[in-house]
């Protein structure tokens, strides 16, 4: 039995970087989370667009010497053209002149980003090679009572919290984030009060790329070896968790589903170990899906 | 059974019983090379018709139906490993477990329509290789390695067994009073309960049956391979895969599969020369246009445009 001030201090500092974690995670949930709230669409090859968004950070960092925190703006422009290639090139094919989502358009958007999601990690794999790859970054770091928190992962969370409020900013106080929750909640109504459907969905899907690809850079610094080709396969799931958790279509509900999660699998890993903190995590799902299925907020 | 009832099955159950019995009869006498190939195209026959049963005839996209196949593998690596079982008790075990796996998944996660049900069954899947890691009965992260020689023919006519099996179960749901209540429910799942159609156990039914084939089948696979790998079982790759089948031939057609797991697996055979995971990029790119342009597959799009095959082709 180990000595139980340890396990404490064990458990605090799990907290404290289940929330930092937390923060990134919310941040690249919500990218998921609104194109799922805009325009109804579960984006399964989101994970490869984190996996790509770190590598960004990486090659930034690698040729220029940008450090993760530079690389992330330069992230999501990328991710902004990404996120308007998503829309013309696959979304538009099935939803153009759609007044809503039916579940026959929601299959084939499922399956077709499937077969994206699978053709981008691949891609990734022959292009990058499988090695895993990491960015030194190290801002020094901080204390907090008996524990070092590193200063990177303070500035990544942060961010994290920044972006997350100015997109909330901006799809409730501008003009065009008006427009956006408009064309989520009724097409056709809003096209009768003047909106173009495709230019509206196109922006909101791209800003949902833009955010996704930060969050893929920021993640570099809190996991320093971890990029690979494959890495999506991890951080698409825990978004979904993330995204139910707080509530499709909710964007504060991406940060309290990705602190939820953040803790949960840090304060996990002390007690049960890394996998099965995982399979816990990833099976809240399905209780919150029964439960509580519009999220654990009210 | 009356003679005129075996007459009426139409020229598609013909032709997939000619295709099953010409490869029968030409597994011993073709080369061994070519034997593995066939067997595994019969693989991915058989998993695609385990898909069909689900995702083609509910319209209940599974994604992680790899989880049956991952776990008919454990079952059939630690029953064989541990107990010596013969392989063929093994991969009924496998089927068994499948089975009450997919009762205990489909009954929780049955209730969720449309994406929800996808992302549920994705979850489990890659929850379920977690806890195999974890498990160190199961060999943990290193799996479970046998070393049972090589038998080409015994998987051959097995795998072929079970793909005439599910064949037949296919056949029997699609032709009768369950075929009309899953087609009630892929169309419209509420007005089917309206009418009286009991869609929770029916749905429950063809979950049950397509975890057993897939159980089953993932069974043989790792009698094939002599060893059950955790990120090997559970590689949500297999899930695509079944998807990819069931998308190009025809979800919910009887020939569908088939036709399927021909056009996947041959690029899928020969881009596996090329480079490391090529055959997943084209099989990737080959799905996303699929799904877009013809979300019918190739069974829908010929019904469609070709009138006169409409009477032969299900």
């Amino acid at each position: 039995m180990a000595d139980a001030s340890v396990i404490v201090a064990e458990v605090m500092f799990g907290v404290v970087r289940g929330v930092l974690l937390g923060c990134v995670f919310a941040l690249i949930a919500l990218g998921l989370n609104l194109i799922w709230g805009i325009a109804k669409v579960v984006n399964i090859a989101h994970g490869e667009f984190v996996m790509l968004g770190a590598y960004g950070a990486y090659f930034l960092n690698l040729y220029v010497g940008f450090n993760p925190l530079v690389a992330a703006p330069i992230d999501a422009a990328l991710g902004l053209g990404a996120g308007l290639a998503f829309y013309y090139g696959i979304l538009h094919w099935e939803l153009r002149g759609k007044e809503a989502m039916t579940l026959q358009s929601e299959m084939v958007t499922l399956v077709a980003t499937f077969g994206l999601s699978l053709s981008i990690a691949n891609l990734a794999n022959l292009v990058f090679t499988g090695d895993f790859v990491g960015i030194p970054f190290d801002a020094g770091s901080v204390e907090l009572g008996f524990m070092r928190v590193p200063l990177a992962g303070l500035y990544v969370a942060a961010l994290s919290v920044g972006v997350i409020y100015l997109t909330h900013v901006f799809l409730t106080r501008s003009y065009l984030g008006n427009a956006i929750r408009a064309y989520s909640q009724d097409i056709p109504a809003a096209q009768l009060m003047g909106i173009n459907p495709t230019a509206v969905a196109a922006i909101g899907i791209g800003v949902g790329f833009a955010v996704t690809m930060a969050g893929g850079a920021f993640l570099t610094t809190l996991f320093p070896t971890g990029i690979n080709p494959y890495m999506g396969h991890l951080y698409a799931p825990i978004s979904y968790v993330i995204v139910v958790l707080g509530g499709p279509g909710r964007m504060w509900g991406s940060l309290v589903g990705g602190l939820t999660l953040g803790i949960m699998l840090d304060v996990g890993q002390i007690f049960l170990g890394v996998p099965i903190a995982y399979a816990v995590a990833f099976l809240t799902l399905i209780p919150v899906l029964l439960l509580r299925p519009e999220g654990i907020l009210r | 059974m009356r003679v005129p009832a075996i007459l009426k099955l139409g020229p598609t159950v013909w032709g997939i019983a000619g295709f099953l019995a010409v490869v029968a009869v030409a597994a011993p006498l073709v080369p061994t090379f070519l034997l593995t190939i066939l067997i595994g195209l019969l693989v991915f026959a058989a998993l695609a018709y385990s898909m069909n049963l689900i995702a083609g005839l509910t319209g209940y996209v599974s994604f992680g139906h790899v989880v049956f196949m991952g776990t008919g593998a454990y079952a059939w690596g630690y029953v064989v490993g541990t107990f010596r079982w013969h392989p063929f008790a093994g991969i009924a075990v496998g089927a068994v477990v499948g089975l009450l796996l997919a009762l205990g998944i489909g009954v929780a996660t049955l209730r969720f329509r449309g994406v929800y049900f996808a992302i549920a069954t994705l979850v489990t899947a890659l929850a379920a290789r977690n806890i195999i890691i974890a498990t160190p009965a199961l060999g943990g992260g290193q799996g479970i390695i046998l070393n049972l020689g090589f038998e080409p023919l015994t998987w051959f006519y097995t795998i072929w067994v079970i793909l005439g099996i599910e064949v037949g179960v296919t056949y029997w749901v699609t032709h009768g009073r369950i075929g009309y209540g899953l087609r009630a429910i892929k169309s419209d799942e509420d007005a089917a309960k309206t009418l009286g159609v009991n869609a929770t156990r029916l749905k429950l039914f063809v979950y049950a049956f397509s975890g057993l084939f897939a159980g089953a089948t993932g069974a043989l696979n790792v009698w094939t391979l002599s060893g059950v790998f955790p990120d090997a079982a559970f590689d949500l790759l297999f899930s695509l895969q079944m998807l990819a089948m069931v998308i190009v031939g025809g979800m919910g057609t009887l020939l569908g599969p088939l036709l399927g797991a021909i056009v996947v697996y041959i690029p899928h055979t020969y881009f596996l020369t090329v480079a490391v995971g090529a055959e997943f990029i084209a099989i990737g790119i080959l799905v996303t246009i699929i799904a877009l342009v013809v979300p019918q597959g190739i069974i829908g799009a010929l019904r469609r445009y070709v009138p006169a095959l409409r009477g032969i082709v299900e």
